[in-house]
C-alpha cells in the first residue's frame, strides 16, 4: 500500500510533537444518568443473570447488561459494539475490569429490547457475539495474556485455552448458581502477567526444560551479568567456551540441576531459549487465591495440577481438570465461600479427593526458608 | 538479520536497528544512525554520553542503570531525553553500540 502520511515529518520529529496530555478524562463519557447521579448511589440489584439495577438517592434507575469479551478483538467487533450504544444507550458504553463490556440505559422498558440485540448476534460460526451474563455467583471472564498470539516468552496460548474453557464453562457464565464468585485467569508463563496467583482457578504456561544456550551470538546480544542476576536458583554463572573453529568466546553455564525452567534468562538474554512444543511445555493449574477481603484476608493460589500437556486447539485435559475443580467447588462449598476458603475449611488433603486430582511431589514447596511454612507442622489431619 | 553499508562500513544489525556485535562499532556508526534517532548534529554532551555508556559497557559488561548515567554524566533524565530524543534505551545505547535493551520493556 502506497505511504500515507499523518503529517508527522520525519525529517523534524520534535516539531509539533505532542506529549504527555495523558489519558481522557473518564468524565467526558460518562452516560448522562451516571454523570447526573455520580456518588449519591442508595443500593443495587442484580435483576438476573448478567443485569443489575443500581438506584440512585435522586429515584434515577440505571440499568446495565454486562456481556462477555475475547478481549483480544478486531475493530469490526467494536464497532458493532458502537453501532449497539448508539441504537440502544446513547452512545454510551464501558467495559469492566475482567474485560466484559457494559451497555448502561436508564428505563426498564430499554432493557428487555437491548438483550434481544444483544443474544440475536452471532459469529459466522455459530458462537454468541455478546453472550449476557458474568454477574453474581457465577464465572466472569478470563483475566488472561498475549500467548501465541504476541509474546516470545509464552509457554502456552492465552486466547486458545481461555475460549476451550470458557465454552466448557459457559453455563456459568450465564447462571448464577456457584457459592460464590468464582475468577479463574490465564497466563502464558510464569512472569503472570494478570491475575493468576491470586484467582479461585489460575492455570499458568510452564517449561520442564533448561534453556539451550547459543554460545555463538550470546556476549554479542545479551548483557552477561543480567542473565546471571536473572536466575532464582542461581542455576548461571558467566564462563569462557572453546568455539569449534578454535576461537573462546564469553558466555555462560547452566547448572541443569539447579534449573526449574522459568525461563527469566531467556527475558533477559535471547540466546538462552527454551520454549519447546513438543512434550516440554504445558501448564500448571493453581487454585484457591482471592484478592478481597471478605470474611478472610486475600490469598495466592496454590498449585494443585503439576502438568497438564499443550494439545492445541482445545486442550481438552486442562479443560477436564478445571471442570473437576469446579463441580467438586460448587458442590461441597458452603453459601458465599470462595474456592480457597472452602479448600482451607476441609483441608487440602480432602481436596484432592474430592476433585479427584493427583498430589505429587511437584507440589510441595521447596524454594528457599518459606518452603518450610507451607509443610504440616501438627498432627491435624485426615486420613 | 540484515547489513547495512555506510561509507564503507558493513554492520550487521538486527530488525530494530541495533548493532550485532558491539566490535563492530566505529564513529561512522554514530554518524549513520543520528537521522534515525532525530538528531541533527553530536555536540560534546552527546558525545558524552556515549563515551560513559561504551567505558561502562566494557568494564561491567552491562548498560548502566539510568540514574548512574545521570549522576556520571551530570545530565537529568530530561535532558538526556533532549539529547536523544527515543531515550537512553533505544537512543544512546544504540548509538553506542551496546546490546538491545531486554527484559519486559
Amino acid at each position: 500500500m502506497a505511504f500515507i502520511s499523518s503529517g508527522y515529518d520525519p525529517k523534524q520529529p520534535m516539531k509539533n510533537r505532542i506529549t504527555d496530555i495523558g489519558p481522557k478524562h473518564y468524565e467526558q463519557f460518562l452516560p448522562p444518568v451516571i454523570k447526573k447521579n455520580y456518588g449519591k448511589w442508595l443500593y443495587h440489584e442484580i435483576l438476573e443473570p448478567g443485569i443489575l439495577m443500581h438506584k440512585a438517592e435522586s429515584g434515577d434507575e440505571v440499568y446495565t447488561i454486562r456481556v462477555g469479551s475475547p478481549r483480544l478483538m478486531g475493530i469490526q467487533t467494536i464497532r458493532e459494539m458502537c453501532e449497539i450504544a448508539d441504537k440502544h444507550c446513547g452512545g454510551h458504553l464501558r467495559w469492566t475490569t475482567r474485560n466484559n463490556v457494559e451497555f448502561m440505559v436508564d428505563s426498564k422498558d430499554k432493557v428487555a429490547p437491548l438483550k434481544e440485540d444483544l443474544l440475536s448476534r452471532k459469529h459466522t460460526g455459530g458462537s454468541y457475539k455478546f453472550p449476557i451474563g458474568g454477574t453474581g455467583a457465577g464465572m466472569t471472564n478470563i483475566i488472561h495474556t498475549q500467548g501465541w498470539v504476541h509474546c516470545h516468552t509464552a509457554a502456552t496460548d492465552a486466547s486458545g485455552t481461555v475460549k476451550a474453557v470458557m465454552d466448557d464453562l459457559f453455563e456459568e457464565f450465564t447462571q448464577m448458581r456457584l457459592p460464590a464468585q468464582l475468577r479463574v485467569s490465564m497466563a502464558c508463563c510464569v512472569n503472570m502477567c494478570g491475575a493468576v496467583h491470586c484467582s479461585d482457578i489460575g492455570f499458568v504456561g510452564y517449561h520442564r526444560k533448561p534453556p539451550i544456550i547459543d554460545h555463538n551470538v550470546l556476549d554479542q546480544i545479551c548483557e552477561v551479568p543480567l542473565a546471571v542476576s536473572a536466575c532464582p536458583t542461581a542455576a548461571i554463572r558467566p564462563t569462557k567456551v572453546d568455539m569449534p573453529d578454535g576461537t573462546k568466546v564469553n558466555s555462560v553455564a547452566i547448572k541443569q540441576e539447579r534449573c526449574m525452567f522459568c525461563g527469566n534468562c531467556y527475558t533477559m538474554c535471547p540466546a538462552l531459549p527454551l520454549s519447546d512444543g513438543a512434550g516440554g511445555d504445558g501448564l500448571i493449574i493453581m487454585v484457591g487465591g482471592k484478592v478481597s477481603n471478605r470474611i478472610s484476608n486475600p490469598k495466592f493460589s496454590k498449585v494443585v495440577v503439576d502438568f497438564v500437556p499443550n494439545e492445541p486447539p482445545r486442550w481438552p485435559t486442562l479443560v477436564k481438570k478445571v471442570r473437576q475443580i469446579v463441580d467438586a467447588y460448587s458442590k461441597g462449598a458452603h453459601k458465599y465461600e470462595r474456592l480457597g476458603e472452602w479448600a482451607e475449611r476441609i483441608g487440602w488433603e480432602r481436596f484432592f479427593e474430592v476433585c479427584d486430582l493427583e498430589f505429587t511431589w511437584h507440589l510441595i514447596d521447596d524454594f528457599r526458608d518459606p518452603a518450610y511454612e507451607t509443610w504440616r507442622q501438627t498432627t491435624n489431619f485426615k486420613f | 538479520m540484515a547489513t547495512v553499508e555506510f561509507k564503507g562500513n558493513n554492520f550487521e544489525v538486527d530488525e530494530d536497528g541495533f548493532l550485532q556485535r558491539f566490535e563492530d562499532w566505529n564513529p561512522d556508526w554514530v554518524e549513520f544512525v543520528m537521522e534515525s534517532e532525530g538528531i541533527k548534529e553530536m555536540t560534546d554532551e552527546h558525545q558524552k554520553v556515549l563515551d560513559f555508556l561504551q567505558d561502562y559497557y566494557k568494564k561491567n559488561g552491562i548498560a548502566p542503570m539510568v540514574r548512574i548515567l545521570s549522576k556520571v554524566t551530570g545530565y537529568k533524565l530530561k535532558h538526556i531525553y533532549e539529547l536523544f530524543p527515543s531515550g537512553p534505551g533505544k537512543g544512546a545505547c544504540k548509538m553506542a553500540g551496546l546490546p538491545k535493551p531486554t527484559g519486559c520493556v
